[in-house]
This record gives structure tokens, C-alpha cells and sequence, in this order.
């Protein structure tokens, strides 16, 4: 089991190495940034001199193991736009994305997995019938066109929400949150909606599908000749058979569910990493959108690990095998 | 309890009939079925594939699914209707007084939960009971069941057990609130020969020790034989003939059951057409190419095909990351299984070979070697001397002189080419038909295996197992081969369309003058059909000789302990 | 008995969902909407000598300076939403086809030859699909979108390289299935050339799960495509799909002109939904474990 550990962090490290090589060749292609640094209108010297001090007249394998040493230091240089450290700028706008990321996708497995079996247990009933075409309608629409009926419906016609921004905000562990109070909730509500329309169709779905096999399984007719109840074979066997898949998606969406952010943050000028990257693209801001890129692919590889240690504690034929 | 419920039978089904109600329409699954249980007896119920057996056990306990619906008739539990009762009331009944084994161990339990969490869900599914309660009557009951440490035991999870002692299990949950009535429905079916009948042996003492009734569902004579007192044959979703087990057996009044009984291969003499078997074609196969095979003698040499110190080892491939540890010495290479360890065998030319083992022992894997479909690890098959395989990285079968028949025929057939097709491919692919007689071929070969020629443009779907099986055989047989493997070819058919198949490949195999080695767990089917046997036991042959010999008077204790296993069925004592 | 083959079969069946039947009608009827458009559409909407500033804007209903009425209103531009409508149809539904057939051509040879090579290539290439299948499509056709720039075909390449891997996966796990039953060893064992197995036996097999990923992978491109339109990193604007038209009447709604960003949405979402329904009764019907 140790072994196992080790080598999957190992290999972890590996793919964190090859990410950022790729990162910083594919964002190094994109532009000259020079261009954003300073205006046309510069003298030749200065520009030059410019050049330098970014390193960028330096081979490009020289500037990508002088990024890699200065980011084992924590230091992912400064933004061009911004001109603070990047780390500074990311870690000050990730609370932000965070909680809304946190709120969806809880939200989403909160409703949508208990929707998912009942859709599973009786998929002739009428609700059942109503579950899955909402679902169909959350997998089928695209985010940011649900965040424009949100927005007209709920704060333009309706005006019961506010349309954008995150309202007030408290303070927990020295960050600022807007779960914390009635004002930064209201302005949550609707980004995170938007945001866990997608999860929340996928999640029934997964369930449903789930449920359905199992339901099918000598396991449930074997519980049932028991004379188990109905809720207790849901609960106690379809629940834990359906877990694996739905953890894993669930772990894996989290992921996707940061990444879409992009779209719902710039919808509800929500001030975000995502909006952050969409501005960095638009505006060639390199060390922003490498650091971007490198915390996605971080976040991601930790949740598949520990995705993958649920999958141990969740079914008991990989703790031999994998041992 | 009242005079008149001590008296009334334990269990009454008068005219029961359970409907499905399908897309093709109604399948009337069970059909009007009667029949009544004492306390304590032990009842078989026998039938083929589709009779409406399991339906019947399935509408006792009250668990039958959409589209499957019970129309009519009544069902009694000491007096009582269980018919139309709310579930709520039958719940209180599963598992109470009324419970079930299902076929396969390996599906019914739950894989995330452990022994002791399934047991106490069971127990508190009808009583309130502490933890340690639970757990010391989990204990209990799997001790009941004649599970080794149980008190260690109780905390594992199912796939930590084999077949046989996840069975008990299941029959340990079924018996946790000493129940009136328990339904097996085919218990031993999925098990190997030998655990079949300690279950067998202990599931009689079980029944007998509780009081218990025991309806046992099963499409084997032998086994219900072996444990029941009487018996019901069900065909087409009724009961056609019932009666204590010996009268049924040895003196049967109807003539499905006189047929099934003609069926078997062990109430025949070895080498005969079986009574029963029928529908032997009269077409025979289309003549053989000239220049098929090289080498076509007469003369019998022993060493015709030979299998030669072939071992097999699975691995899975390391992956990349595994394979820098090996190389830097920081992990070792995975174990493996040894599925066949350095086997031997010669058959001389025209012989039928039987391959007989358990499941595990390597048998599948040996024969899939014989047919050149895996390379073996080590040693080499040749076929007069040439090999079966060609060698370099990825080795490839290189002759066509040896075809192969599987088990499954719903598997071994592709579902989306017309029968006709695949029959074809083989032969076009290798020259033995022009594309243009191609069609002229499939049909002499559809008929020579029984089959209508006007068949060869259907798919699969389209046909029975039987009958798939027969274009299975034509496909093998169609490439004109000197050696046929046969795995398991009748294993997962019904006892009368097996004795079709048998009859089948023993005409085709002296018409053709085949060599023949047929894998079988099923001893009476290899002794009938077989010269010589080879007895496999963990990826060795433990046992090799004339057919008679080996069945008569085997001599490796593992052989002894196979052929005592097998349930036997009474025969009708002298008149 | 009817010489019902697999296909035939499998379309009986499908005509039975009646709700499928009609999705299918309707995806058939924009594809045909689409390819007809410039012979439908009131207007030519990108003939800019067409256009009158006056028409800006212009509810449902107005009778602009053209002589016909805008059914859907106009936009910023002045131009007839519905003909903008249509013609974005068109190139929506092509990024989505094109994109989706690159990227099940790529997917399905990387897949079935990975099941076919086996071994430690198999597992080398499996794990590539697998870390890039961890990183969203989204985020991927982001960067490469602004790596490659805009354009037509920069776009169709970040679409099927962000989904590619979904084809790779179901085809080499299709693929992996197939390769263990009885008749493809029957069909080794005859026996017939690796190629042949692969082409006639292995691949056919494949095909019904590869349909229902592909399904949804079409739509999901015409969603993806349009997402991107609208973040501002898709197609030019000289090519304005529906999610450009959407994010061009994004500005408006604010102030009331909502039918500038809806009327695109609803034809996008109609488009989308149907080609989801298609694909959900396929995949009912290939999912051999809830078969009765």
C-alpha cells in the first residue's frame, strides 16, 4: 500500500514536470508580449532593455529552467498587466472562485445524487420522467447561455438577485468570504446555480445509471429475499455500489468545475482566478497564465490521487491487489 | 396454532401463473403450476432452460419484476394467502419464513460490504439487535454453515472467499431466522463438481437438522436425486409429471421425462448415438479440397499431434514507471498465475482426447495453446512435426489444419455478420472455396450440420443455443481441419440439445476422421464421447489413460475424489 | 421471420421512442435548414450593402426598410436575426461535425490500436488518454485556442484536440471488451490476418458505443464552439456562429432587448437538446445490461 503511495506520488511529480514544460512552450507561443509591456511609441534602447530584464532575449529551454528554479522558490514572477507577483495576484482571487466552485459542486452532488437514484428506483414514475428531462436540459445548455436567463429572469425582471459581483464579504482564517454573510450569499446564489446546472444533470444521470444496474443485481433480489426494505437496500447496498463511479466523477468535476468558472465568473463578473485567466489570455499576460495553468494541472493531479486512495477505502478488492 | 394449520400442508400453489409482458408479447412463464409441501420436505424442481422453474421459486417469494406479473391462482403459506398480500406484510415474510439461494455466489453478495455487516442488515431486517448480538450471531450462523474461524472470518469481504464458502454464506443468511421454507435456485450450478457435493451433503443435513422444507430448483436429474424426496419436471411453464424421486426416475409416466432420462449420457453406453440426441442430418459434409492438407495418411502414428512441455504464465505488463523500478531494483516483477505448468501430451491420429479439471485448472488455457490461439511461455505444439505457431515477437498461428469450438455460442459468434458470412470467411480467407462458390459451400455445410441452407443470410440472434452451436461446428468444420478443440462445446446447453450436439460431433467426427480434443468439467460427456482422458488439476495432468481405465479404476486420489463427487442417478432395481 | 439484420433491428426499435423520433426529425430539419440557408433566409445578413442602421435593434415583428418583416427582430447591426440565425446555424453545426469526425478519426485509431498493440504500448498510450482526459475540454481548447489564434480552422483543431481522448477511451475500452470474447479468437484462430480481425470483427463491434460518445461529442462541440465564441477566443467575426450572435446581444440585454441574445440560444439549445435525445435512446439501446 506504502509502495503504491510512493509511486503514485512519484508519478504525480513526473506529470507536474511534463505539465509545466508544456504550459510554458504553449503559452511562450502565444504573442509577443513585449507589445503589452510597453507602448509603441518606446525608443529601440528601451526596448531592448525591457527584453532583458524579462529574460526573454535568453533560449527558450534557459528561460523555462529559470522559471522551474524560481518557482521551487515559490516565485512565479511578476504580472505584466498587474505588475504584483503572480502568486500574490492568484492567491488574493482564489477564495473567490473556491467558494463558488465548492458551493456547485456540493450543491450538485447534494441534489442531484438523491435525484439520480429515486430516477434510477422508479424510472417509469412521472417524477422520475421530470428529473430526466431537467437533466437533459442541464447537460444540453451551454453554461453561459443559463447564466443569461438566470441574469434576465432573477435580476433584471424579477430583481431578486443582484446580477454580479460577490457583495459584502467576512473574514475566516484572514481571507474574505461572501458565504458569510446575508449580502455575499444573495450575490453566491445565482453564479453558483449557473455553475451547478452542468454537475447537477450530470450527477442524476450518473446515479441514474447507477441505480438502474444495480437495481438488476442478484445482490438487490438476494437483499430483498432477505426481507430487507426497500430503504435499507438503497441505502445500505445501492448507495455504497453506485459511491465508486460518483466519487470519481465527483472528484474529477470538482476539477472541470474550476476550470468552467471562466465562464460563470465573466458572466457574474464574479473576481475570480477564472476571470483572471480570460483577462491574462486577452491581454498576453504570460506569468499569469502559466501560474493559472500549473495550479489547474496541481489541483488536478492532487484530487485524481486522492480520488484514487477514496477508491481503496471504498472498494475492498483493490486494498489486496493493490497492496 | 390451530388443528387445522397443523394439519394443512406448509406450502400450497394451486394454479399459479406468472406472465411476462414483453415488447414481443405475453410469455406465460409460469402456466398454471399446483403442487403442495409438507413441513420439512424437500422437493426438486426440474425442468430446461425457459420451463417456468425459477419463475415459480421467484413467485413464492414474492419478488417478481415488471414486466413479469403473477395473473392468477393461489399460493398458501400454512393457510395463509400470499397472493395480493401488501408488501409490507410479504417483507415480513422474505427471509422470515420464506427465503432463497441464488446461483451465483459470486453476484449475490454485496462486493463492498463485509460477511458481518450483510448478516446483521438480514437479522435486523426482522428483529431489533445490538451490535455484539449481531456480530456473535453472525458468527454463529457461519459456524452453522461449516465455515473454518468463523470469529475471524465474519470481518472479511466476499471476493476473500472462494465460490463454494461465498455459497454458504449466502446459505448461512438464509437460514439466520430458521425459516419454514427455503428456495435453491440452481445453488451448486455455478460450483465446481467436487464442492458441489459437500454443499449437496451439507445442505441435507442442514434441512433435516432444522425442520426446514426445501424447494431445490435445479435442470439437473442428478442432483435433485441426490437430495430430494420428490419431484416435479416443469416444461413450458407446467408441471408434467411428479412423484417421489425414485418412482419419477426409474419409472417415468410421461414422455418429457422418459426423454430427458434418455438424454444423458451416462445412462448410455460410451460411443453410442444417444436415444434421444435426434436430429442426426443425412447431408453429408461437402468433400474435402484436394491439397487441404498435405499429408493425409491412413496409418495411425503416434506421434501425430503433439503438445510438448507447454507452460503458460499470465502477467499483467508492467507498466513504465514498474518497469524503471525493476531495472533500478526497487520493485519486483508481478507473480503471476501459472495457469499451465510443463504439460505433455501426444494424440495419435483420429483419437478423441478428453480434458477433464475443475475450473482454475488450466484446461481452457492448454486447449487454447493446442489450437495455436495463445503461445505458450515455454515448450511447443506440432502437428506432424510442424508447429502451430509461428515464433518472432508477436507469434501467429500458422496453420488452418487445426479449428476450434467454444463454449458459448452466443459469444463465439459475431453478431453483426449473417451466418452465412461467417461460415465463409475463414475458407475464402485461405483459398479452400472461390468466392464465387462460397455460397454453394455454406449451404452443403448448414446442411450437413442439421441446419436449414436457407439460413445462411440470418444473424445469430436470430437462432437458438443449439442451433448456434451447429454453425459454430460448420465455421470449425468448414476450414477443413485435421484437429478440432472442442471447450466445453455442450456446457451451456440444455440436456436434449446436448445430446443433439453429441450426436452431431460423433457422426461428423468418424465421417471426417477427426482427432478430437474435447474439454469438459462434465465426466459423463467426456467418458461417452472420448478414447482416452486426461485428468488436469493445477496446470498439470495428474492423470492420463484409455477412457475405461481412467472411469473404472482411476488410480491418482484426485481422480478417485472427482469421479466420487459426482451425483449419480438411481437406476431402476432389477424387475 | 423477416431477414432482420442488426441495423434494421435496431432502427425498429428506435422508432418506438417517440420522443427520440421527433428529436431525430428535428436535428434532420436543421441540418437541412442550415445547408439551405442561403435560400431560405430573408436576408443575405452579411452583405453589408443589406444593412441599415435604422433597423438596429428592432423588436420582433418590425417591418425594417428591406420590406419584409424581422420575425426575430434585429440586431446592433441591423441585420434580421432570423437570417443571422440560419447562417449561424451553419457554421455552428459545421464546427461541430468537422471537429467531431476529426477528433473520432484520431480518437478511434489511437483507441483500437492501442487495444491492438497490447502490452506496454497499450499502457503508454492509455495514459496519456487518461491524463488528458483529467484536464478539462474547456480549459484545453482555451489555451490552444489562444495559442493557435483565431480562426476557422485553429478552432476545429483546439475542438478535436480537447475531445479526441473521450473517442480514444470508449473506442480502446470497446475495443479491449471485443478483443477477449470467443469469436475473436475464433476468428484468430482460423486463422485470419490481425488486420482483417481488426477491420470486419473488432471494429463493427465497437461501433454502437462510439456512436452514442460521438452523439454527444457533436454537441458538445456546437456548445463548446459557441462558449468559446462567446468568451471572445472562437471564430473571426467575419464567421459568426450562434454563440457569437449570443455574446453580441449579451451588451443589450440589460436594458431590455433580450431577443438580440435568446432567439440564438434557443435555436443553439433546441439544436443541442435534440441531438442529446437522439443519443440517450442509442445508448439506452446498446447498454447491454439493462436489456430485457
Amino acid at each position: 500500500m506504502l509502495g503504491h503511495i510512493l509511486g503514485r506520488i512519484v508519478q504525480a511529480l513526473l506529470v507536474m514536470l511534463v505539465m509545466s514544460a508544456l504550459v510554458f512552450v504553449g503559452v511562450y507561443a502565444i504573442g509577443n508580449p513585449i507589445d503589452v509591456l510597453i507602448g509603441p511609441d518606446v525608443s529601440q534602447e528601451m526596448r531592448l532593455e525591457t527584453i532583458a530584464r524579462y529574460g526573454l532575449d535568453r533560449p527558450l529551454w534557459e528561460q523555462f529552467f529559470t522559471f522551474l528554479g524560481r518557482v521551487l522558490h515559490g516565485d512565479f514572477g511578476r504580472s505584466f498587466v498587474f505588475g504584483m507577483p503572480v502568486l500574490d495576484l492568484i492567491l488574493s482571487r482564489l477564495p473567490a472562485t473556491l467558494e463558488l466552485t465548492l458551493a456547485a459542486v456540493f450543491g450538485a452532488a447534494l441534489i442531484g445524487v438523491p435525484a439520480g437514484i429515486y430516477a434510477g428506483y422508479k424510472p417509469d414514475s412521472l417524477l422520475a420522467k421530470i428529473i430526466m428531462a431537467i437533466s437533459i436540459l442541464g447537460f444540453s445548455v451551454p453554461t453561459f447561455w443559463i447564466g443569461l436567463v438566470l441574469i434576465i429572469t432573477f435580476a433584471v425582471e424579477l430583481q431578486w438577485l443582484p446580477a454580479g459581483g460577490r457583495g459584502e464579504t467576512a473574514s475566516l482564517f484572514g481571507v474574505e468570504w461572501s458565504f458569510l454573510t446575508l449580502n455575499g450569499l444573495s450575490h453566491l446564489l445565482l453564479p453558483a446555480l449557473n455553475l451547478a446546472f452542468f454537475k447537477l444533470a450530470l450527477m442524476t444521470r450518473l446515479a441514474r445509471a447507477g441505480t438502474r444496474e444495480v437495481m438488476l443485481t442478484d445482490t438487490v433480489k438476494f437483499a430483498r429475499a432477505a426481507g430487507l426494505s426497500e430503504w435499507t437496500v438503497l441505502r445500505r447496498h445501492v448507495l455504497r455500489l453506485i459511491a465508486i463511479p460518483i466519487v470519481t466523477v465527483f472528484g474529477l468535476e470538482f476539477a472541470s468545475t474550476l476550470a468552467f468558472a471562466v465562464v460563470t465568473e465573466t458572466i457574474f463578473s464574479w473576481p475570480g482566478i477564472g476571470k483572471l485567466i480570460i483577462d491574462s489570455i486577452t491581454s498576453l499576460d504570460r506569468p499569469v497564465m502559466v501560474a493559472y495553468l500549473m495550479l489547474v494541472a496541481f489541483v488536478f493531479i492532487t484530487i485524481n490521487f486522492l480520488v484514487d486512495l477514496t477508491y481503496v477505502a471504498l472498494d475492498p478488492r483493490l486494498r489486496k491487489a493493490r497492496a | 396454532m390451530s388443528d387445522s394449520a397443523k394439519t394443512a400442508p406448509l406450502l400450497e400453489v394451486r394454479d399459479l401463473a406468472t406472465h411476462f409482458h414483453t415488447r414481443a408479447g405475453i410469455v406465460k412463464a409460469v402456466d398454471g403450476v399446483s403442487f403442495s409441501l409438507k413441513r420439512g420436505e424437500v422437493m426438486g424442481l426440474v425442468g430446461e432452460s425457459g420451463s417456468g422453474k425459477s419463475i415459480t421459486g421467484f413467485s413464492i417469494i414474492g419478488l417478481i419484476d415488471p414486466p413479469g406479473k403473477i395473473e392468477s391462482g393461489s399460493i398458501r403459506l400454512e393457510g395463509r394467502e400470499l397472493i395480493g398480500l401488501p408488501s409490507r406484510d410479504l417483507r415480513a415474510i422474505r427471509g422470515k419464513a420464506i427465503s432463497m439461494v441464488f446461483q451465483d455466489p459470486l453476484m449475490t453478495l454485496n462486493p463492498v460490504l463485509t460477511i458481518g455487516a450483510q448478516i446483521l442488515l438480514a437479522l435486523e431486517a426482522h428483529e431489533k439487535v445490538s451490535a455484539e448480538e449481531g456480530r456473535r450471531r453472525a458468527i454463529a450462523a457461519l459456524a452453522q454453515v461449516r465455515i473454518p474461524e468463523p470469529e475471524t472470518k465474519v470481518d472479511f469481504y466476499p471476493h476473500q472467499f472462494s465460490g463454494g464458502m461465498r455459497q454458504r454464506v449466502a446459505i448461512a443468511i438464509a437460514l439466520l431466522h430458521r425459516p419454514k421454507l427455503i428456495i435453491c435456485d440452481e445453488p451448486t450450478t455455478a460450483l465446481d463438481v467436487s464442492i458441489q457435493a459437500e454443499i449437496l451433503a451439507e445442505m441435507k443435513e442442514l434441512v433435516a437438522e432444522l425442520g426446514t422444507a426445501l424447494i431445490w430448483i435445479s435442470h439437473d436429474l442428478a442432483t435433485v436425486a441426490s437430495i430430494a424426496s420428490r419431484v416435479c419436471v416443469m416444461r413450458y411453464g407446467k408441471i408434467v409429471e411428479t412423484g417421489p424421486v425414485l418412482d419419477v426416475l426409474t419409472r417415468p409416466q410421461h414422455p418429457y421425462t422418459q426423454s430427458l432420462l434418455d438424454s444423458l449420457p451416462s445412462r448410455a453406453k460410451p460411443g453410442t448415438f444417444l436415444a434421444r440426441g435426434g436430429g442426426v442430418p443425412d447431408a453429408s459434409p461437402p468433400a474435402r479440397m484436394s491439397g487441404a492438407s498435405p499429408s493425409r495418411g491412413s496409418k495411425s502414428d503416434a506421434s501425430y499431434f503433439v503438445i510438448q512441455d507447454v507452460s503458460k504464465l499470465f502477467q499483467t505488463p508492467p507498466g513504465i514507471l514498474r518497469l524503471l523500478g525493476q531495472k533500478l531494483g526497487l520493485s519486483q516483477p508481478s507473480r503471476g498465475v501459472q495457469a499451465v505448468d510443463s504439460v505433455s501430451l501426444t494424440v495419435p491420429r483420429g483419437e478423441a482426447l478428453g480434458l477433464v479439471g475443475e475450473s482454475g485448472s488450466g484446461k481452457s488455457t492448454l486447449g487454447r495453446m493446442a489450437a495455436g490461439i495463445y503461445a505458450p511461455n515455454s515448450g511447443t505444439v506440432r502437428l506432424e512435426g510442424e508447429p502451430v505457431m509461428g515464433g518472432g515477437e508477436r507469434p501467429h498461428k500458422n496453420t488452418t489444419r487445426i479449428q476450434t469450438i467454444f463454449q458459448d455460442p452466443f459469444a463465439s459468434l459475431n453478431p453483426r455478420m449473417s451466418i452465412g458470412d461467417s461460415i465463409a470467411e475463414g475458407p475464402i480467407a485461405h483459398g479452400i472455396v472461390t468466392r464465387a462458390g462460397a455460397a454453394e459451400y455454406v449451404r452443403q455445410w448448414l446442411a450437413a450440420v442439421g441446419l436449414d441452407p436457407a439460413f445462411a443470410s440470418r444473424y445469430p440472434h436470430q437462432f437458438s443455443g443449439g442451433q448456434r452451436q451447429r454453425v459454430a461446428i460448420a465455421r470449425a468444420l468448414a476450414m477443413q481441419p485435421d484437429v478440432v478443440v472442442c471447450d466445453e462445446p455442450v456446457a451451456s446447453l440444455d440436456v436434449s440439445i446436448q445430446a443433439q450436439i453429441i450426436n452431431l460431433l460423433m457422426r461428423l467426427r468418424s465421417e471426417l476422421n477427426l482427432t478430437l480434443i474435447f474439454i469438459s468439467h462434465d465426466l459423463s460427456v467426456v467418458r461417452h464421447l472420448c478414447d482416452r482422458v486426461a485428468i488436469m488439476y493445477r496446470g498439470r495432468i495428474v492423470e492420463e489413460g484409455p477412457a475405461g481405465q481412467i472411469y473404472d479404476n482411476p488410480r491418482h486420489d484426485y481422480t478417485r475424489r472427482l469421479l466420487a463427487a459426482v451425483p449419480v442417478l438411481p437406476t431402476a432395481p432389477p424387475a | 421471420m423477416k431477414q432482420a439484420s442488426p441495423l434494421a433491428r435496431f432502427w425498429n426499435e428506435f422508432r418506438e421512442s417517440k420522443v427520440a423520433l421527433a428529436a431525430l426529425v428535428v436535428v434532420v430539419l436543421m441540418i437541412g435548414v442550415a445547408l439551405l440557408a442561403p435560400w431560405i433566409a430573408p436576408q443575405n445578413p452579411y452583405d453589408l450593402a443589406n444593412l441599415a442602421l435604422s433597423d438596429a435593434r428592432r423588436p420582433p415583428g418590425y417591418v425594417g426598410s428591406g420590406g419584409f418583416t424581422h420575425l426575430l427582430g434585429t440586431d446592433a447591426q441591423g441585420r434580421d436575426l432570423f437570417s443571422a440565425i440560419l447562417y449561424g446555424l451553419r457554421i455552428s453545426l459545421q464546427m461541430g461535425l468537422i471537429a467531431g469526425s476529426l477528433a473520432f478519426t484520431l480518437g478511434v485509431t489511437l483507441g483500437i490500436t492501442a487495444a491492438y498493440l497490447g502490452g506496454r504500448w497499450e499502457a503508454f498510450i492509455m495514459r496519456i488518454i487518461d491524463l488528458q482526459l483529467a484536464f478539462p475540454a474547456i480549459l484545453l481548447a482555451l489555451v490552444i485556442s489562444a495559442v493557435l489564434g483565431q480562426g476557422k480552422f485553429q478552432l476545429i483543431a483546439a475542438l478535436a484536440a480537447a475531445q479526441y481522448a473521450y473517442f480514444a477511451r470508449t473506442a480502446h475500452g470497446a475495443a479491449a471488451a471485443e478483443r477477449g470474447k470467443d469469436y475473436v479468437e475464433a476468428a484468430f484462430s482460423t486463422p485470419l490476418p490481425a488486420r482483417r480481425v481488426v477491420w470486419r470483427h473488432i471494429l463493427p463491434n465497437c461501433l454502437p458505443p462510439l456512436i452514442v460518445v460521438a452523439t454527444v461529442q457533436v454537441a458538445n462541440a456546437i456548445a463548446l464552439e459557441a462558449t468559446l465564441s462567446f468568451l471572445g477566443v472562437g471564430l473571426p467575426v467575419t464567421e459568426p456562429s450562434l454563440g457569437m450572435l449570443i455574446s453580441n446581444g449579451f451588451q443589450y440585454m440589460m436594458s431590455g432587448r433580450y431577443w438580440i441574445s435568446i432567439y440564438p440560444g434557443v435555436a443553439l439549445i433546441i439544436l443541442i437538446v435534440a441531438i442529446n435525445l437522439v443519443g440517450d435512446q442509442i445508448r439506452e439501446q446498446v447498454n447491454p445490461r439493462l436489456r430485457r
